[in-house]
């Protein structure tokens, strides 16, 4: 970390971001607004002199050697975490660990990997691994007129309410699975804002030419499956089973496969329909 | 011929209750378990000092049903499988769940014993990433955490 501070620093950013502090600095002035829009949605700026997290960007000079490849070099305190030609991967990169830093490091918030939308005033979340179609699903949902919260983090607080963890939806071209960003706005979806009680948790794969088949989970059972889905049980269990076990109350839960994403979004939406007075979000 | 130890639940684990059933997670092994209402009562009663026909009995008063020791004795395996019992050198006594179901009669009053495990994910497998084989750039993006220098994720 010693020989990194020697290195010498353009500028930098002090962020807050769910109660978790963390900075960025780089070796080239004029680069934050590129940055910034890789920041955790919602960050604050901090004054703070401590951060739990430092990142450094080392970019290449622009009197570097001809021949040399134009390395731009990303760590985490002092581990290498990307390097590449290519700023927008090693940004990428940036975003990727420094959202799931906050995700584990966060004392105020319980992070669950799961799409979420918002509909009739309540949430409705789709936990689920990588590649199991949760974007998707929360594109078809956005389509049908719920309101977005996440295509990656349901952001709960202590009395169980699921907050927004608004970023640009990343949408994987399947013969790459590299992801392109589309904003909310850009399909049309309106934004959430207020935290939301839980209304259903559909936890579900995409299986081609299957047609949908949800069973119901008991609350023990679905908040097992949410656990199995938490960024942070293992660092915070305590905090995380409480949490969950606030959010759970009076919620649907449904497991299963599932086809297509528009027959399976609407088939969800009327999970929520039935017995819900709740108003729109 | 020795006599088997009582079983008794470990104390060491974080729990939750969620109506009937009870979550529990084991922070040594980081596996979190859902116990349905008859495998968390059962947890509840190992003391120690409660024999299987004992808590048979006191299972019985409490789901006010009828429950057969092959019951206590299923829901036991279960939870010792599952490493929510203190570890004895005699272990508790192995019942099939045939043998538990015959017990309870095709119609039972009360569910068999089912405990469901999950092993909780570290933070890196939990948020998104790629799974191994999968074209990446750095580390970062893999679910194992390694970049190969071929530009695929791999363990």
């Amino acid at each position: 970390m010693q020989k990194l501070d020697r290195l010498g620093w353009a500028e930098g950013i002090g962020v807050q971001s769910f109660g978790v502090y963390a900075g960025v600095r780089v070796s080239a002035a004029g680069m934050l607004p590129q940055i910034l829009p890789f920041l955790p949605p919602g960050w604050k700026n901090s004054r703070r002199a401590t951060v739990q997290r430092l990142y450094s960007l080392v970019v290449p000079r622009a009197n570097q050697t001809a021949g040399l490849r134009r390395m731009h070099i990303l760590y985490a305190d002092s581990e290498r975490i990307a390097r590449d030609t290519d700023l927008n991967q090693v940004l990428a990169a940036l975003e990727t660990d420094l959202h799931r830093y906050v995700a584990e490091a966060s004392p105020d918030m319980t992070f669950l990997h799961a799409g979420v939308v918002g509909w009739q005033g309540r949430a409705i979340l789709l936990p689920g691994r990588s590649l199991s179609g949760k974007t998707t699903l929360v594109r078809e949902l956005l389509r049908l007129g719920a309101t977005y919260y996440s295509d990656e983090f349901a952001v709960v607080d202590n009395f169980g309410k699921v907050h927004p963890f608004m970023r640009p939806l990343g949408i994987r071209e399947d013969s790459t699975y590299v992801q392109t960003k589309y904003t909310p706005e850009a399909l049309g979806a309106s934004l959430g804002g207020k935290p939301l009680p839980l209304g259903a948790v559909v936890i579900c794969n995409y299986k081609t030419g299957a047609r949908g088949k949800l069973r119901p989970l008991s609350h023990g059972q679905g908040a097992l499956e949410l656990m199995g889905n938490s960024i942070a049980v293992r660092t915070q269990p305590q905090p995380t089973l409480r949490r969950i076990q606030k959010l759970v109350k009076g919620a649907v839960f449904v497991k299963g496969t599932r086809g297509e994403a528009s027959e399976a979004a609407s088939s969800i939406l009327n999970l929520l329909c039935t017995g819900n007075s709740g108003e729109n979000v | 011929m020795k006599e088997r130890q009582n079983p008794k639940a470990r104390m060491d684990c974080l729990t939750r209750q969620f109506g009937d059933e009870l979550l529990v997670y084991d922070q040594e092994r980081n596996v979190g378990h859902c116990l349905n209402p008859t495998a968390a009562a059962a947890w509840k009663l190992c003391d120690g000092k409660t024999d299987p026909s004992e808590l048979a009995t006191i299972l019985a008063r409490q789901f006010s049903a009828p429950v057969d020791e092959p019951v206590v004795l299923l829901a036991l395996d279960e939870l010792s499988k599952a490493k929510l019992l203190v570890e004895t050198e005699r272990p508790v006594r192995r019942t099939s769940r045939r043998e538990a179901i015959r017990a309870i009669g095709i119609v039972g009053a009360i569910a068999l014993p089912i405990v469901t495990s999950l092993v909780a994910p570290t933070p890196a497998r939990a948020a998104s990433c790629l799974a191994n084989g999968k074209p990446c750039l750095s580390g970062v993006q893999c679910c194992s955490g390694k970049c190969g220098t071929g530009g695929h994720c791999n363990a």
